[in-house]
């Protein structure tokens, strides 16, 4: 687990520093990780809430964010049986670091992949992940002003540095460009939530037309 | 950055909740449906979910910016180091620092 949590403390701080500078509460963020606990969602929201975007188009986009989730569900389910209160607390701290964790050291652990090891991923990585919220907030409130700091800049370069390692295809490349574009146009017009819902469902629209078209990836 | 109350007045509480009520179940659902298989279309459509959102997340904040020079420079350094090292907090340690090089230069 150890190697993930240099990715994660940093990315919750940049987070809670981003998330109290749009006006949120302490509380409020901390709650949001406690809650939520999707990283790139709850980065995005925070964002969001800086730009004045509206809580339908905060929530939609969370929504559209977090619609992946159900793949590592349908994934693990496929090898790892669970019962009808296994699935009600696994499904809370279901993240892409603890499905990623699970499938690929699960099955090396001398006990498989059980429950008892996926709850266990995914509380090491709750545990960080809101521990490193709380530290974040809390220095949200004794940063100066952040905007003389230069802190708006970390948002992008904090959602760059997770899309970079998804360039993996010409398709994947050319999606990113055509949204990232569109959505550039678009927000000189429009309020961002709905700018990010229009890119966000019309790039993954083109990039499922056209990797079931040519059926590559 | 908001000086009013953010969420366009919705409480964030409640903005919060509802987050909350539309991560939780789709993790549930997936979970409870395990063995299904989704129609290839809709399989790669999820998959490319988060390469359109975190593009359109970042192109409007960079290229939208009144200060976009400086936060192009630090994209691109960040992006070029990630690209490289796979390392998050190395590209974006790496960006912020560029962005300021250009910011102290006059950029």
């Amino acid at each position: 687990m150890v190697p993930l949590w240099p990715g994660m403390i940093p990315f919750a701080v940049a987070y809670a520093v981003t998330a109290r500078g749009a006006g949120l509460g302490v509380w409020d963020t901390q709650l949001m990780s406690l809650t939520v606990f999707a990283g790139a969602s709850q980065f995005a929201a925070a964002g969001l809430f800086a730009s004045g975007a509206s809580a339908v188009g905060i929530v939609l986009t969370t929504f559209l964010l977090n619609a992946r989730h159900v793949l590592y569900g349908l994934s693990l389910a496929q090898t790892l049986p669970l019962n009808a209160r296994q699935r009600v607390v696994a499904a809370q701290f279901l993240t892409d670091e603890a499905y990623g964790m699970s499938t690929v050291h699960g099955p090396l652990d001398p006990g498989g992949l059980t429950f008892a090891f996926l709850l266990g991923t995914e509380l090491s990585l709750y545990s960080v992940w809101n521990a490193s919220t709380l530290l974040g907030a809390l220095a949200g409130q004794v940063l100066p002003d952040p905007e003389a700091l230069g802190v708006g800049v970390i948002f992008p370069l904090a959602f760059l540095m997770l899309l970079v390692p998804l360039i993996a295809s010409r398709t994947a490349l050319l999606v990113a460009a055509m949204s990232g574009l569109v959505a550039w146009g678009l927000s000189r017009a429009l309020p961002g939530g709905l700018v990010i819902l229009i890119a966000g469902v019309g790039g993954a629209l083109l990039g499922a037309w056209l990797t079931t078209r040519r059926g590559t990836a | 950055m908001a000086h009013d109350p953010p969420g366009n007045g919705v409480s964030p509480l409640v903005v919060i909740g509802l987050m909350w009520a539309v991560t939780y179940p789709v993790r549930w659902l997936g979970l409870r449906l395990g063995g299904t298989t989704l129609p290839p279309f809709w399989l790669a459509f999820l998959r490319f979910v988060p390469v359109s959102v975190f593009a359109a997340l970042v192109a409007p904040e960079v290229l939208g910016s009144p200060e976009w020079p400086r936060r192009l420079l630090g994209s691109l350094v960040g992006a070029a180091l990630m690209w490289r090292t796979r390392h998050l907090a190395l590209g974006i340690l790496g960006g912020f620092a560029a962005y300021w090089a250009a910011r102290v230069a006059g950029l």
